[in-house]
């Protein structure tokens, strides 16, 4: 295939065309980890007041409570609980996970990967960050109105979603604010898919790409296709919101003509079940890749893991009935889904199996991007497993919007999304700033982390066996909750202990970036062959002065018959053979 | 180092790869919208209600020839080099008809009072108009964006500009049809 | 339907904190509440299958993670073995994982679970002795109506209760649901059944109770502020409370009927789509 020139300009010399209005894929995934950090912030605080209202229903919120709820004297009121729940959705898997993990790692790391200068279109990425900064804001403006933001859970079902269950402009702005992230998303689609199918570097072959990039270019797949899918029901439900009109509403209250709010869960789950895969596959991707590098050895079954990932992408569109078992669609439409969610387990097992030979005899080096990649494999084996119970119809008629579901989809959207962004994080802020972060700092980060986050879920998925269900004020008014109390501050303080363990890595962050005499990061600190590792760090404007030519595999480490002292190959150097 | 014409289908590809991805992803949005009409319409005992049969059947049909037309213009755009402005004026002219007989459409079927809030086949039949003409607006916008290299700065067009710009253009011309076959004559 | 919330939020929190949580043991107080239907077990015995067979593969996997990093670690095994496991044995391995995977959960637990759906679950047939119900949820609120003794539903001998569901024990009662406003979820933990109320349409649930007693109802589904204070009551009484309790309701309800009023005759006609 013929390389298409990619030219260079001249670097951009002012503040604003440099970090604000900038062009340079770099700089924007940088922009898009500032952005997804302060989300994660602000989406963690209100995890706290949710898990300290379950805990302590009625009990004012310690240390900041009076200030942010004066007139209940630092109680959260019930309608703020349902505010914060629904944010807290919103925000973590829409201004947290998705620009960090497909945001900051698609945009930084794609070009450099596959050996490209820049994103295809680096004036559609610009505006991909900007229309997300613009969605963003429209959901800070509506936590400020007077009826409060929307509150009508993440999914927001109709017809409580409708002005019928929540008046005030919060539910509208939440609409809007999502349609915007949504053209966002779906500009950033376009450009990883045209720039990973066209500017990968001479030899660098499909089954040659790093399994990130892998993760990376499926997501943006599931993202172009199914965004635009949820699009369609927020215009709709905008409509009823704002036209009158009768799309989703039904019952006694509809009117003037009879909708179906069950439509509404259709179309949200045909795009809400890709979304959950469209959040892991990078995180998949990224944590394959790592486990070989700090095992030393190639990625075990490496073309099976990226076809098992393929398998799960194409699964993932077919099974989003299992969210809706409850409304009672058909029982064969019913049959049929279980069957299909069951079918997932068989490719992740193949990737697991994988993931497992990559460690087997390996020289493992326990670095900290290491350790976080592990500690995926952990929580998602659970995650993944726990998924069984709630594919199963049976089960589910027991199980359906109990804290179980809420455990399983934080063990796998949350906790293994969360510490793959972090692996990626550590491993690539050398590139990034130019800077090593303390390794000690977050080798402590992640136990502190891992082990809260294991009591915080576990315990979830036994309250949930045990009856109690989702989204409740306060749970203690039933009778059958009552001997959950204890179980329910013991989640709360493993949540509170995780929430401080992240001001280890924020410190370690900052320090990292604006400190003083802090050591250069080498341009290969970690001793890997994929391109990035073959400029220096921080990576210079437009990357590659010469376009590589690659020549062999991501995951060309501990070959026995190198000589040259070093025991892994660049992926521009010609695999040694004996 | 790639010659000029390689250069040049390389980027034919690239473009028309992004091309592709974002006309499936309006697609897609398109497709759900029609999803909500085909279960409407399952719902609906008789077909076509009365709310259809009600409402104006030349604008529509109007409607269709000149989305038609434009698209046949765009075409001639494409092919023509000496006659290029012309038909660019034509397509863009053709458009804006579109768009006023859209309004000719709403305006009419306020007159029978029929509402967007009247029920579920009126506000599918308006949402969706709706929703088209939006398009059809960003569509315009990328005519004018043309027209600025068609007119003025002729040795900057290019191939990719013409293509990418018409698929857009004949995707919601396709689009259009199935919303009038759809809403007015199936 | 005038119901005060306030006064409804103070009784139920009072409530909530005299009745202290009893002494249970800790292995108790993760169990889920007492089963009284008679199909409970299947979802109990799904379960508990599954979480042996998770249990097998997990303990798989945390043997592999820290097994292979105990024993492979930099310090221990300096010199990785170079393989891209892509061999023959290796597919072989990762593809008896895989059908393993697939013989031991996928199957096991889709056919148990249609089994258990087609025999018990979905099987609504209603004839025979047994008790039909129509629930209409609200916001927050549940009213549940009974036929009478003319079988009719929307009829004058109706008896209507708020959030309190009486069942004769040892009966099949089958509810039908719908919603007057935005979705809720029917959700008895004492009987592992859950189903969503929505507005414009007709859900079905059915269950029989084994134990007199009083049990709890809520609601599963969010369904705004108050989502949390949805509760009803089931009772379970004895079949000859309950005819007599139908037979008292009954004349009350005639006696008190008032034929003006619409919004009283909620009910629809039994299995209407």
């Amino acid at each position: 295939m013929a390389f298409l020139e990619q030219h260079i300009h001249d670097e951009p010399k002012t503040f604003i065309s440099k970090y604000v209005i900038s062009y340079d894929h770099k700089v924007i995934g940088k922009q898009f980890l500032w952005y997804g950090i302060f989300w994660l912030l602000v989406g963690g605080l209100m995890a706290m007041l949710i898990r300290w209202t379950l805990a302590y229903p009625g009990v004012p919120f310690p240390l900041i409570g009076s200030l942010l709820f004066p007139h209940t004297g630092g109680v959260v009121p019930p309608d703020t609980y349902a505010m914060l729940f629904t944010m807290h959705g919103t925000i973590m898997i829409f201004f947290a996970i998705t620009p960090i993990l497909i945001g900051a790692f698609g945009n930084f790391c794609i070009p450099l990967m596959i050996g490209a200068r820049d994103m295809i279109f680096p004036t559609l990425n610009m505006l991909s960050f900007w229309f997300s900064m613009a969605s963003g804001a429209l959901l800070l403006i509506s936590l400020c109105l007077p009826l409060g933001a929307a509150a009508g859970g993440w999914t927001s079902y109709p017809t409580l979603s409708t002005t019928l269950g929540s008046p005030g402009a919060g539910q509208t702005l939440w609409l809007l604010s999502l349609f915007l992230f949504g053209a966002s998303s779906t500009m950033g689609a376009v450009n990883y898919i045209t720039t990973v199918i066209t500017l990968r570097a001479p030899g660098m072959d499909y089954f040659k790409m790093p399994l990130t990039i892998w993760g990376i270019w499926l997501t943006s797949i599931l993202n172009a296709i199914f965004v635009p899918v949820l699009g369609a029901g927020l215009i709709l439900l905008t409509f009823d919101r704002v036209f009158g009109t009768t799309f989703f509403l039904a019952g006694a209250a509809a009117t003037s003509g009879k909708g179906d709010p069950v439509l509404f869960q259709h179309v949200f789950w045909i795009f809400g079940h890709p979304e959950v895969y469209i959040l892991i596959l990078p995180a998949w991707g990224i944590v394959s890749d790592l486990l070989s590098f700090f095992s030393r050895k190639p990625a075990f079954g490496y073309k099976m893991t990226a076809l098992s990932l393929t398998a799960i992408t194409i699964l993932s569109t077919v099974v989003y009935g299992h969210h809706m078992y409850t409304t009672q669609m058909s029982p064969l439409l019913t049959q049929s889904f279980m069957t299909l969610t069951m079918l997932i387990s068989m490719p992740s097992a193949v990737f697991f199996a994988n993931w497992l030979g990559t460690l087997w005899k390996g020289s493992i080096r326990f670095t900290s991007p290491m350790l976080f990649s592990l500690g995926v494999v952990f929580v998602f084996g659970l995650g993944g497993l726990t998924g069984l119970y709630l594919a199963s119809t049976s089960i589910d008629l027991y199980l359906h919007d109990t804290y179980f579901v809420v455990g399983h989809f934080h063990y796998t959207m949350a906790a293994s999304v969360l510490l793959g962004g972090f692996a990626g994080t550590y491993f690539w802020f050398p590139k990034m700033f130019g800077r090593m972060m303390d390794e000690k700092l977050a080798k402590i980060h992640f136990w502190t982390t891992m082990i809260p986050l294991n009591g915080i879920f576990t315990g979830m998925m036994m309250m949930g066996w045990a009856g109690m269900h989702r989204r409740l004020y306060n749970p203690f008014i039933y009778e059958f909750t009552q001997n959950l109390m204890p179980l329910n501050k013991f989640v709360t303080y493993c949540a509170i202990a995780m929430g401080f363990a992240q001001f280890t890595f924020l410190y370690n962050f900052f320090k990292t970036i604006f400190g003083k005499n802090i050591p250069q990061a080498s341009s290969n600190p970690w001793d890997v062959g994929t391109l990035e590792w073959t400029i220096p760090s921080p990576a210079p404007h437009y990357n590659f002065k010469e376009i590589p030519h690659v020549k062999c595999g991501p995951h060309e480490l501990g070959n026995p018959n190198l000589t040259d002292g070093k025991d892994f190959q660049y992926q521009t150097e010609e695999l040694v053979k004996a | 180092m790639a010659t000029k014409a390689q250069i040049q289908e390389e980027k034919v590809f690239q473009n028309s790869v992004a091309m592709t991805v974002t006309l499936i992803a309006f697609g897609m949005m398109f497709a759900t919208l029609f999803l909500g009409y085909f279960l409407v319409r399952a719902n609906t005992a008789v077909w076509p209600p009365v709310e259809i049969q009600n409402m104006p059947k030349l604008l529509p049909f109007l409607s269709t020839l000149v989305m038609g037309l434009s698209s046949l213009t765009y075409l001639k755009m494409e092919k023509s080099e000496s006659q290029r402005s012309l038909y660019w004026i034509l397509t863009f002219a053709l458009g804006i008809v579109f768009l006023v007989l859209q309004w000719i459409l709403w305006g009419a079927l306020k007159e029978k009072g029929i509402l967007v809030s009247n029920g579920n086949v009126p506000s599918m039949v308006i949402a969706f108009t709706w929703i088209h003409a939006a398009h059809i607006l960003l569509g315009l916008i990328a005519l004018s964006w043309l027209g600025k290299y068609v007119l003025k700065k002729k040795e900057e067009l290019t191939v990719i500009k013409l293509m990418n710009v018409g698929k857009f253009w004949h995707f919601l011309g396709v689009i259009w049809l199935l919303i009038y076959l759809m809403m007015f004559v199936l | 339907m005038s119901i005060s919330f306030s006064e409804r939020l103070l009784g139920l929190i009072s409530n909530a904190y005299e009745i202290s949580a009893k002494s249970v043991s800790f292995w108790e107080s993760f169990q889920p509440p007492e089963d009284i239907s008679s199909n409970g077990h299947l979802i109990e015995w799904l379960f508990y299958y599954t979480t042996y067979v998770n249990l097998f593969w997990f303990a798989l996997v945390v043997i592999g993670l820290f097994g292979f990093s105990f024993l492979y670690s930099q310090k221990r095994h300096k010199k990785p073995v170079y393989t891209h496991g892509n061999e023959k044995k290796h597919l072989f391995i990762t593809a008896f994982i895989a059908v393993g995977v697939f013989l031991s959960v996928d199957l096991v637990i889709t056919k148990v679970s249609s089994r258990d759906m087609k025999e018990s679950f979905w099987n609504f047939d209603d004839s025979g002795d047994t008790v039909k119900v129509q629930v209409l949820a609200q916001q927050w609120a549940w009213n549940f109506r009974y036929a009478g003794t003319d079988g009719e539903f929307n009829t004058a001998d109706d008896v209507v209760t708020l959030n309190n569901l009486r069942v004769p024990m040892g009966k099949k009662i089958f509810l039908q649901m719908t919603s007057k406003d935005v979705i809720h979820a029917f959700y008895l933990p004492n009987a592992r059944i859950k189903a969503d109320a929505i507005p414009g349409r007709f859900s079905k649930l059915w269950f029989d109770a084994n134990k007199a007693g009083e049990y709890e109802i809520a609601c599963a589904e969010m369904c705004g502020t108050h989502h949390y204070l949805m509760k009803a009551q089931l009772t379970v009484m004895t079949q000859e409370d309950f005819a007599s309790w139908v037979n008292e309701s009954q004349s009350m309800a005639i006696a008190t009927n008032d034929t003006e009023d619409v919004n009283l005759r909620w009910g629809w006609k039994w299995g209407s789509k």
